[in-house]
Formats: C-alpha cells, sequence, structure tokens
C-alpha cells in the first residue's frame, strides 16, 4: 500500500465516474460524483506519500519510437496533487445536491471527472510531451465546462477564455521548443541536469516566456480579463475548481520550469516576479471591490491571491539567486501554503456563492440581504471563508500572509539596493491589499447576508440540501484546522522546498512556529485559546457584574422616519463610493444622471442613474488590439479571393521560390 | 504572575481616556467630565437592560464579545512592563495588528447588521480609513523592525532605550499619524459627536446599549492604551524590565505611566489644536504620512541606522 | 562638543530635515505655506555648512554659512513676501497634479536616487549621504517647478533646486569656491526681482498670473 497504489485506485475512480456519468441513467446519476469523492481521498493519500519525499516513476507509455508519456512524482508534484484532491473531495459531495439545479447531468459528470483528471495530470507529468497533452486537455474541457449554460454571455466568455489561454499555451509551446532544442532532451529531470549549461540569455528568454504563458492561466495583471468572464459563467461547483485549483497549474508550471528545471537564475528574475505579484493583487482587489455580482467579485480575488501567492515565489526565487537558501526556503513555502489556503477558502467561497444564487435566484448582491436568517448554515461557512481569505487569526490565511510578510521582511538582507527597497515595499502592499480585501467582504458578506432582504427573491430564499452543506462544512472546518496546526502542513511543504532551494527554513515545535531569521514566533493556537478564554471571560464579566438582563427587540435607528424600508438600507455601490472616489485615477469613473419632470424643475417623474468604472485594460489594451488584428485579417482575407486562377498562381510562385531557396 | 501585566491594560486603559478627556477640556476651558467617568459610564451601562434592533442576527450579538476577547489577546502579546514573559512566544507585531483587524472586520459587519444608512456609513468610511492606514503602519513597523532585527514585540523592545535616527523620527512621525486614525481622534474622526456627517467609529456601535456598548466602549479605549504601548515598546522602551525583579518591575511601571501620560498630552494637545479634516481630505493627510514611511525605511536604507 | 555632535547624527538629522522641507514644498497650496518650507529649507541649509564649518574647522566656510542665511535665508524671502503681497495672490489652486500624486512621486525620486548612487561613488565620511540627498533635492525641486502653474513657485522651486546644487557641491568639496558661489547668488537675486517685475506685469495684462496664460501670446 503506497503512493502508486493510490494513486492508480484513485485514478480509477475518477474514470469510473466520468465513463459512469454517461452511460447510467436519470436519477443515478447525482449520486455518482460520490465516485470522484473517494477517488480524491485516495489521492489525498498518495499526495501526501509523494510529499514526504518518496519519489516515484509511474508508468511510462512510449507513443512511438521518439516519443513516450511519462508521468513522474515528486514533492512539488505530490503537494500540488494534495491541494487539488483536498478541495475536489468537498465539492464533489457539493456537487450531488447542485447537480439537481443542472440540465444535463451527464455530460456534466463526464466532463468534471475528465476536467479533473487532466489536471492530475499536468502536474504528475514528467516530460514536455505529457505536459502539453495534458496542458491542452485541461483547457478544451474547462472550455465545454465554461460555456455549459449554452446562453450567450457564457458562449462569449468562453470564447475569450479559449483564445487568451492558447495564447498562453502558445508561450508554453514556444519555452518548451527552445529547452527542446538547446537540450535535445525531453525528459524534466534530464532537462534540468543539462539546464546548467544554458547560457543566460536564453534562460532569460524562457523565464519571460513562462511569466506569460503560464500567466495567463494563472491571471496576473495584465493577461487576466478572461478570468472574471469565465469564471463567473461557470456552474457554481466547476468555478470552485477552476479557481481553486486550475490557476494553480499555472503556478505549479511556472515553478516547475523557472525554479527546478531551469535552476537559480539573476536577481532581476525575483523582483520582477514581486513587482507583478504586487501590482496584481493591489489591482486585483480594486476591481473586486467595485464589482455586485458575486461571482465576479469572487474572481477578481482570485487574481489578488495569485498576486500574493507570487509575492512569496519571487521572494524566494530572489533570495535562491543571493545564495540565502534558508531565506529562500521561508519565501516558497510561504508561497505555497498560500497555493494550499487559497484553494481552500476560495473554495468555499465559491461553493457559498453558488448556494446563494441557487436559493435568492439572483447573482447581483444588490438584491439580496437578510439571508443570514433564512440560510444560517451557508452563512456562517461563507463568513468563515471571508474571514478567513481577509487573514485574520485564527484562521489559514493568516498564517501564510504572516509567512509572506516574515520572507519580505527578511528581503531586506539582500545585498542588491534595489532588492532592499522592493521587498519592505513589497510588504506595504501586501498590506494595503489586505485592508482592500476586508472592505470588499465586509462588503460582500454585510450587502449579501444582513439587513433587510432587496428582493422578493432574497426574502423567500430557502437554506440549501444537505450534501451541500455537507461540502461546504468540510472546507470550512478546514480552514480553521489549517488556521490553527500549521506545523503538520509546513513539514508536507517543507520537503518540496527542500527539493526547490535545499534547506529547511521554518522551526517548528508543538505549538508554535518559530523562525530563525528573525527571530519570530507564531501561535496560532494559543491565539485562539487566547481569543476564546477572553470571550468567555468577558460574557461571565458581563453577566456577573450586571446581572441578568432583558433584551428588548425594537426597530433600528430610523430618525423618526416612519418605516426603514429596505431600500433605505446601504447598497453595495454606497459602500465603496469612498474608495472609487480615492482611487479615481484607476477607476475612472463616469457617471450619468438623466432626469424627467412633469413640470420642470418641481415634480420629478423619474430619475435614471448610470454609474460605471472603466474597465481599463479590457478598454486601452485589448480592445484596440483586437480592432488591429481584425483590420489585419481583413486585409488578410483580400488573398482568399475564391479565384481559381489566383490559387494557382500562388502555388506556381512557391514553387519557384522553393526551387530557389530550397537546398 | 509576569503573565499578567495585561490586566493593566484592561484595568487603565478607562483611565487613561478620561484623563485625555480631562485634558482636553482644560485646554479648551472647560472644567469637564472627572478623570474616572469613564468606569462609572461602564459601571452604569452594564446595568442596563439591551435594545436590540429587529432586523439584526446573531452577529449583533456576537460582536462585542468578539472585539472584546481580540482586543485582549492582543494585550496579552504586547510587553507592557517587561519583556521576560513568555506569552510574547505567541505573536508578533504582525499577528497584533490582524487581531485588530479581526476586531474591526465584525464592528464593520455589526454597522450592516442592523439595516441602517448610519451603520452602512460607518462601516463603509472604518473601512476605507483602514485602508489608507494600514500600509503606513505596516511600513513604519517594518523599518522598525529591520533596525532591530525581529518582528517580536519584546525583541524590539529590547534592543534600543530610545530610538533616535532620522530612520525612527520618521517612522515614530507616521505611527502618531496612524494612531490617530486608529483611535478615531480629531483630526480623523470626532469621538465626542453623534452627529451623522462626522461619524466613524460612533456609527458602527451606534445600535449598541446596556452592556453591549460597556463593552464596545472598553475595547476601544483598551485598542487606543495598546496603541500608546506599541509606540512605547518601539520607539521608547527605555527602562522596561527585562527580569522579574521588583525593583526593576517597578521602575518600568512608573516610566510607562509616565510615557502614558506624555503621550496622552500629545493626543489632547493634537485634538484641541485641529479640526475635524473633511473625509475626502484624509487621503492627503494620510499619503503624506505614507510618504514619511517611505522615506524612513529609504533613510534606514541609506545610512544604515 | 564635536564627539557629542557625531554620536548624535546632528549633520544625519539636519541632511534628513533638508529633504523632508523640499518634499513638503510639495504638499502645501498655501503660498504661505510654501515659502515657509523654503525658509526652513535655507535655514537648515546654512546651519549644516555651520555645523561642518565647525567640526572640521575652516573659516572660509563660516563666511559661505553666514552668506547662504542672509541671502537665502532672510533677503530672498523677504522680496519674494514682497512680491506675493503686491500681487495679491494666497494660493496656488490646482496644479497639474493632485497633492497625493507629487507626493508619491516624490518619494519615488528619492528612491531612485538612493538606488542609482549607492555605489560607485567614494566620498569622504559622512558626505556620501548628503550628496544623495542633495540629488534628491535637485530633483525634486525640478519636479516642483514643472508641475506648477504660477510663476512665483516654479521661482521658489528654482530657488530649491538651488539649494541642492549648493549642498551637492559643497558634500563634494567642502565648499565650492566663494566666487562661483556669489556669482551664483547674485544671478538668483536678479532672477528673483525680475521675476517680481514680471509677475506684477503679467497680472496687469492678464488679470491673472497664470502661466498657462502665456500661451495665448502664441502667432
Amino acid at each position: 500500500m503506497d503512493a502508486e497504489y493510490f494513486l492508480n485506485t484513485g485514478i480509477l475512480f475518477f474514470l469510473f465516474g466520468a465513463v459512469g456519468s454517461l452511460i447510467i441513467p436519470g436519477k443515478a446519476k447525482e449520486y455518482l460524483f460520490v465516485l470522484p469523492a473517494i477517488g480524491a481521498l485516495n489521492l489525498i493519500i498518495s499526495g501526501l506519500y509523494l510529499s514526504s519525499g518518496m519519489e516515484m516513476r509511474i508508468v511510462s507509455v512510449p507513443i512511438s519510437s521518439a516519443l513516450e508519456f511519462v508521468f513522474r512524482g515528486d514533492p512539488l508534484s505530490g503537494f500540488f496533487v494534495t491541494v487539488i484532491s483536498i478541495l475536489v473531495l468537498p465539492v464533489s459531495i457539493y456537487s450531488i445536491g447542485y447537480i439537481k439545479t443542472i440540465g444535463n447531468k451527464g455530460s456534466m459528470g463526464f466532463l468534471y471527472n475528465l476536467f479533473i483528471l487532466s489536471m492530475y495530470s499536468v502536474i504528475l507529468s514528467g516530460n514536455i510531451i505529457t505536459f502539453l497533452i495534458s496542458w491542452e486537455t485541461m483547457s478544451v474541457v474547462s472550455y465545454f465546462l465554461v460555456t455549459f449554460d449554452r446562453d450567450e454571455k457564457s458562449t462569449r466568455a468562453g470564447l475569450q477564455y479559449a483564445v487568451m489561454t492558447h495564447i498562453g499555451t502558445a508561450f508554453i509551446i514556444a519555452l518548451f521548443l527552445i529547452l527542446y532544442k538547446n537540450t535535445g532532451q525531453m525528459d524534466f529531470s534530464s532537462i534540468k541536469t543539462l539546464a546548467t549549461k544554458l547560457s543566460v540569455d536564453i534562460k532569460s528568454i524562457v523565464f519571460i516566456f513562462s511569466v506569460i504563458g503560464f500567466g495567463m492561466k494563472a491571471g496576473i495583471i495584465p493577461l487576466h480579463t478572461w478570468l472574471p468572464k469565465a469564471h463567473p459563467s461557470a456552474p457554481s461547483n466547476i468555478s470552485a475548481l477552476m479557481s481553486g485549483v486550475m490557476i494553480k497549474t499555472g503556478i505549479y508550471g511556472f515553478v516547475r520550469v523557472s525554479m527546478d528545471v531551469m535552476g537559480q537564475g539573476p536577481d532581476w528574475w525575483g523582483i520582477t516576479i514581486i513587482i507583478i505579484g504586487a501590482v496584481s493583487s493591489i489591482l486585483g482587489v480594486l476591481y473586486a471591490l467595485m464589482e455586485h455580482d458575486m461571482k465576479r467579485l469572487l474572481a477578481y480575488h482570485s487574481v489578488e491571491n495569485i498576486g500574493i501567492i507570487l509575492l512569496g515565489i519571487g521572494a524566494s526565487m530572489m533570495f535562491r539567486s543571493n545564495g540565502l537558501y534558508s531565506l529562500a526556503s521561508i519565501a516558497l513555502i510561504a508561497g505555497l501554503y498560500h497555493v494550499l489556503n487559497h484553494a481552500v477558502f476560495k473554495g468555499l467561497l465559491f461553493l457559498g456563492a453558488g448556494s446563494v444564487m441557487h436559493a435568492a435566484h439572483t447573482k447581483n448582491m444588490e438584491d439580496m440581504g437578510g439571508l443570514i436568517k433564512t440560510m444560517p448554515f451557508t452563512a456562517i461557512t461563507f463568513l468563515i471563508g471571508s474571514v478567513s481569505i481577509c487573514a485574520f487569526p485564527p484562521f489559514n490565511g493568516f498564517i501564510s500572509e504572516w509567512l509572506t510578510y516574515q520572507s519580505l521582511i527578511l528581503g531586506f538582507k539582500s545585498s542588491s539596493m534595489t532588492s532592499k527597497i522592493i521587498s519592505p515595499m513589497g510588504g506595504a502592499a501586501l498590506a494595503l491589499t489586505g485592508a482592500l480585501a476586508a472592505a470588499c467582504f465586509v462588503k460582500a458578506f454585510g450587502i449579501a447576508f444582513l439587513g433587510m432582504p432587496r428582493s422578493r427573491h432574497a426574502g423567500n430564499a430557502k437554506e440549501s440540501p444537505l450534501s451541500m452543506i455537507i461540502g461546504m462544512i468540510m472546507l470550512a472546518v478546514l480552514c480553521l484546522v489549517f488556521g490553527i496546526f500549521p506545523n503538520a502542513t509546513i513539514t508536507m511543504i517543507s520537503s518540496s522546498a527542500v527539493q526547490l532551494t535545499g534547506s529547511q527554513g521554518i522551526v517548528t515545535g508543538n505549538w508554535f512556529l518559530y523562525i530563525n531569521d528573525t527571530l519570530a514566533n507564531l501561535s496560532p493556537v494559543s491565539i485562539l485559546i487566547t481569543v476564546l478564554v477572553m470571550f468567555a471571560a468577558s460574557v461571565l464579566f458581563v453577566l456577573g457584574v450586571g446581572g441578568k438582563r432583558k433584551t428588548i427587540y425594537g426597530a433600528s435607528w430610523d430618525c423618526g422616519i416612519p418605516s426603514l424600508t429596505p431600500r433605505m438600507q446601504y447598497t453595495a455601490t454606497a459602500f465603496t463610493k469612498p474608495i472609487r472616489l480615492i482611487f479615481k485615477r484607476i477607476y475612472l469613473p463616469r457617471r450619468e444622471l438623466r432626469i424627467s419632470y412633469h413640470v420642470k424643475p418641481f415634480f420629478v417623474k423619474a430619475i435614471k442613474y448610470t454609474g460605471e468604472i472603466t474597465p481599463f485594460f479590457e478598454k486601452y489594451i485589448y480592445e484596440p488590439v483586437t480592432i488591429s488584428i481584425f483590420k489585419v485579417a481583413r486585409k488578410v482575407r483580400l488573398l482568399q479571393s475564391g479565384s481559381l486562377h489566383l490559387y494557382l498562381l500562388y502555388i506556381l510562385v512557391t514553387l519557384i521560390l522553393l526551387l530557389m531557396f530550397g537546398h | 504572575m509576569e503573565y499578567l501585566q495585561f490586566i493593566i491594560i484592561i484595568l487603565f486603559s478607562p483611565l487613561i481616556q478620561g484623563f485625555i478627556r480631562k485634558l482636553k477640556a482644560n485646554m479648551q476651558g472647560r472644567v469637564g467630565p472627572g478623570v474616572f467617568q469613564p468606569y462609572y459610564d461602564l459601571v452604569r451601562l452594564l446595568h442596563k437592560d439591551m435594545v436590540v434592533s429587529g432586523i439584526t442576527s446573531w452577529i449583533f450579538k456576537a460582536t462585542p464579545y468578539i472585539v472584546f476577547a481580540s482586543t485582549a489577546a492582543a494585550a496579552i502579546i504586547v510587553p507592557v512592563i517587561t519583556t521576560s514573559y513568555r506569552f510574547g512566544m505567541m505573536g508578533d507585531v504582525i499577528a497584533l495588528i490582524y487581531l485588530f483587524g479581526l476586531g474591526r472586520f465584525f464592528m464593520a459587519l455589526s454597522g450592516l447588521d442592523a439595516g441602517t444608512a448610519f451603520g452602512g456609513e460607518g462601516s463603509s468610511r472604518e473601512m476605507t480609513v483602514t485602508i489608507l492606514v494600514e500600509p503606513m503602519m505596516m511600513l513604519s513597523i517594518f523599518t522598525a523592525a529591520i533596525s532591530a532585527g525581529s518582528t517580536n514585540m519584546a525583541r524590539i523592545a529590547e534592543t534600543q532605550s530610545i530610538a533616535y535616527s532620522p530612520s525612527h523620527i520618521l517612522a515614530l512621525s507616521a505611527f502618531m499619524v496612524a494612531i490617530i486614525a486608529e483611535t478615531g481622534r480629531i483630526p480623523v474622526d470626532n469621538p465626542d459627536t453623534h452627529l451623522e456627517l462626522t461619524m466613524i467609529h460612533e456609527g458602527m456601535v451606534l445600535e449598541y446599549s446596556g452592556r453591549y456598548l460597556a463593552l464596545m466602549e472598553w475595547s476601544h479605549y483598551m485598542k487606543q492604551m495598546l496603541l500608546f504601548t506599541i509606540v512605547t515598546d518601539i520607539f521608547f522602551p527605555l527602562g522596561i524590565s527585562t527580569t522579574l525583579g521588583i525593583s526593576s518591575l517597578g521602575i518600568s511601571a512608573a516610566l510607562y505611566f509616565i510615557k502614558m501620560f506624555c503621550i496622552s498630552v500629545f493626543m489632547a494637545l493634537v485634538e484641541s489644536t485641529r479640526s475635524k479634516m473633511r473625509f475626502f481630505q484624509l487621503p492627503s493627510l494620510l499619503g503624506g504620512a505614507f510618504v514619511l514611511a517611505v522615506l524612513s525605511l529609504l533613510t534606514y536604507i541609506m545610512m544604515g541606522k | 562638543m564635536k564627539s557629542w555632535i557625531q554620536v548624535f547624527s546632528i549633520i544625519d538629522f539636519i541632511s534628513v530635515g533638508i529633504l523632508l522641507t523640499a518634499i513638503a514644498m510639495n504638499a502645501f497650496r498655501r503660498l504661505e505655506s510654501y515659502l515657509r518650507a523654503y525658509i526652513l529649507n535655507s535655514w537648515l541649509l546654512s546651519l549644516l555648512i555651520a555645523i561642518v564649518a565647525f567640526m572640521i574647522g575652516e573659516t572660509h566656510l563660516y563666511i559661505a554659512s553666514v552668506t547662504t542665511l542672509l541671502s537665502k535665508g532672510i533677503i530672498i524671502p523677504l522680496l519674494l513676501k514682497k512680491i506675493v503681497r503686491q500681487m495679491a495672490i494666497t494660493y496656488d489652486d490646482e496644479p497639474y497634479i493632485s497633492t497625493a500624486l507629487s507626493l508619491t512621486i516624490s518619494g519615488i525620486l528619492v528612491a531612485v536616487v538612493y538606488t542609482s548612487l549607492s555605489e560607485g561613488i567614494f566620498v569622504i565620511g559622512f558626505s556620501k549621504h548628503v550628496l544623495q540627498i542633495s540629488i534628491a533635492v535637485i530633483l525634486i525641486g525640478l519636479f516642483i517647478m514643472i508641475t506648477r502653474k504660477k510663476a512665483i513657485t516654479q521661482v521658489i522651486g528654482l530657488l530649491c533646486m538651488e539649494n541642492g546644487l549648493f549642498l551637492a557641491g559643497f558634500s563634494l568639496t567642502f565648499g565650492m569656491p566663494i566666487i562661483i558661489e556669489l556669482g551664483v547668488l547674485f544671478d538668483m537675486l536678479m532672477g528673483v526681482i525680475i521675476l517680481g517685475i514680471f509677475s506684477i506685469q503679467i497680472k496687469r495684462a492678464f488679470a491673472s498670473a497664470d502661466l498657462d496664460k502665456l500661451t495665448i501670446l502664441k502667432g
């Protein structure tokens, strides 16, 4: 019973799930989702084995004399396998209940299992061909999942997603071609041993291509525009997987190519990544703040969290180029821990959003309200997800952000002046995004769940079915567990860090973490216990001093107005108005006010107010590029005139050219 | 025994608040309430019934306890009169700031819970001020931490007795502006008002009464005293006891109260000599303080001290 | 006394003070506060020269300090105040860039100067920091000139640049030759007087002190 066994068993379950969804009829299709759940469980165990350092060479399937599929497991892939599986398990259970609302259950099940399998395949690939084929499969299957609803918005979102992800894939193919041409090898481990002989220029080109190619999948600014359209269009359980793990495959690819296979690089690599991370995190959350579509808000937050992950990874690369290996290890652990945390809490939040949308029949936060009373379980799990994503103790987000802060402060120890300035500023950027994220989730949770319902549907909302609740509760519990027991998780991540940087950075005692280089301690368990004790103490104290007191229920303070209607509450747009004004140079907001009168100017008939922010990247970068591409395409179309004679002429000219230059 | 130094914060914070109020009154030519008035207020509130809005949920009732618990937990991390105690291992400055953030998150939620516009406005503005203040606060703390070699509060307090270097003075200035914003004092927010045009903190606690209000106010005083203590620990830890000897503890406690006195005088001065700023002028003020924090970092890098 | 100055890093403090007042000029809209920042800047500059003179013991530096104090700290400010009073303006409304943004850019300028000058310049003792600060002050003065609309604020930016230049020359050579310094000062003085005359004329002709209006003069 070792890693291989669990891996094979798990994969089999997924295959059964895929095939079964197509074959087994009608009613039972929902319960088929138990199969991927069990598969995921197996893979968690397998991933844990891998992370603990057992390398594993699995089946290698030859296609032809030159090509073969190679799968390989090492601590880094083991970690990512575990992350994927930890999310797949609760999401599958959630899907059992969620599927009831979906029309085409069979194809959903099939695509779902295939999607997950393709992600595993990407992570476990051992050579270029396997990687590329798995990557492409993953993109294609996710395209079908994005356009699952077959309505107009999903189709357009899917189209944009397909185009952009293929541009990214083009860069990835290019970089692999460069690697192959210069080393003559397909296998990752062979490339790694030969990579030390590559010139710095070639390495830098590969690095830049990997940033663009993998960054497109991960969703860094400015390559992120597909994310807020594609993730919300997919069904909610798929959105959870896409945001939770699919964009992480971009991070995996990047770490694999730039840190593992290519080994060390010059200083500016790490600094570039830190800057990209800081910019993505700040802009991501700024745009998230302005959304009132719940799923788009969460999608923009994924951009922000990828930025945070890149802060840690960039710091790690920077330390490695300076030879500070134990610091590099700490930074890498910070980044990878956040990969895990984000998968867990973002998955939870998307599942919660799905739950809410299912009950309130709307995506728009401005139509919700008061859901905490009718959907208590969804509310409390969403609250836990929100507290975790804002990185408050004692939940998991705090641990990874704490570790990221520590590694950024340590950036001071590197030698170049630029990194001495950029690292603490990265820390300031992290503080800024933390505060922005807190504002965003106060808005999201507060407007959607608290107060009075703003629409009839919201007033009639009912709690979700049991399987959905169980899925969400599992993730919420994981948020807490990863927050108060970081030691086990860090031990699991450490082996990947050791593999890549060759050193252990963090000491873990029984109850706390300890970083040698900054003499900083953190004991999340103690914090939790202290908070709980203080909570209890305060309850006892007020009861003791005040005695038993009545609670009288009345109306909210309304300044004497006869009755408060739900429309008098704060809206999401109003909540973020100060932020919109302060950052107006980034948002470029526009507003339009049209008032129609019965009798000017005393009797108003109707007021129409539109306000919007400028989608900067779409309008000023992507639209011009697309328009010019269309222009060029129109000109090229002239080549295809449909005339037979012209085509024959083309053939003649090509033959002549070949004759002249062919040898 | 040293584990109980946080009780000083819990017990004495209303006194500091009363003291600042008395100083303000004197500076403005009034007699003002007594120095112990906050204590009387708290006791009075604890003995009253609570009036709660029907629109609110369990979050409204749980928030006062959560805010109190997180602030008290933060008090445990900060060394008040001695650095030789094991609770300091629990967390560092970053944990401290995020614990404050936890309390603030729930306070903002409770503002939205009652379904009124006042609460919404208070929450919205509070979170906006936080956005402007956090980077500056983090950056000044980073500079201090980098120069002390650690983010652990006890360690920072032990490395120097008075922070005296251009970068530290700049960091201190930025941090004082941050404290004014965090404690909700003029020129950022007016703690004595109930007019909706000027409420930030008051807007969020508007719906609270009875023991809930007592806990919210008490947590506010505790947070204030804690922030003052952080300033003395990072920038003027002169005299803080590193052992558990009675005499060193006594000297440390006396010096601590003197420092609190000085900071209170400073806050009262600032409040009495300024008027509250328009909310949308705050980015200029806080942006300027952020530049100070950046300068402090740059100066430290350049001068090495 | 000398060791006291060194231990308490007085020189560092004063140089940072010079930098701070230069940056602060970005933050003020009222001409009076603006002018005060410049006055403080010049006084700190002369104080710095005096202290260095004390530490090294060269008397001609005392003369330089007193000259700076008189010309930049007293005479030019008085002139400027007179001009301002005559033109009856108090505000520099609407600079091209908002206060917050110009503060940020000043911070970035300082960072850029620090990173680019951190290596490769070997100067004596304390003067490396002072050199970096002086170049930062020059750049900030230039930046102020670019972003202001009123002629008078532009001139103050120019004067700030001149302060920075003087400090730079001073830190590299411990005192530019007096003749050159006197020459530059004289130019400054003439410049301010001419500016005053022109500003009043511009105001009379266009009824506004805004330099933007000068674009009307295009053919």
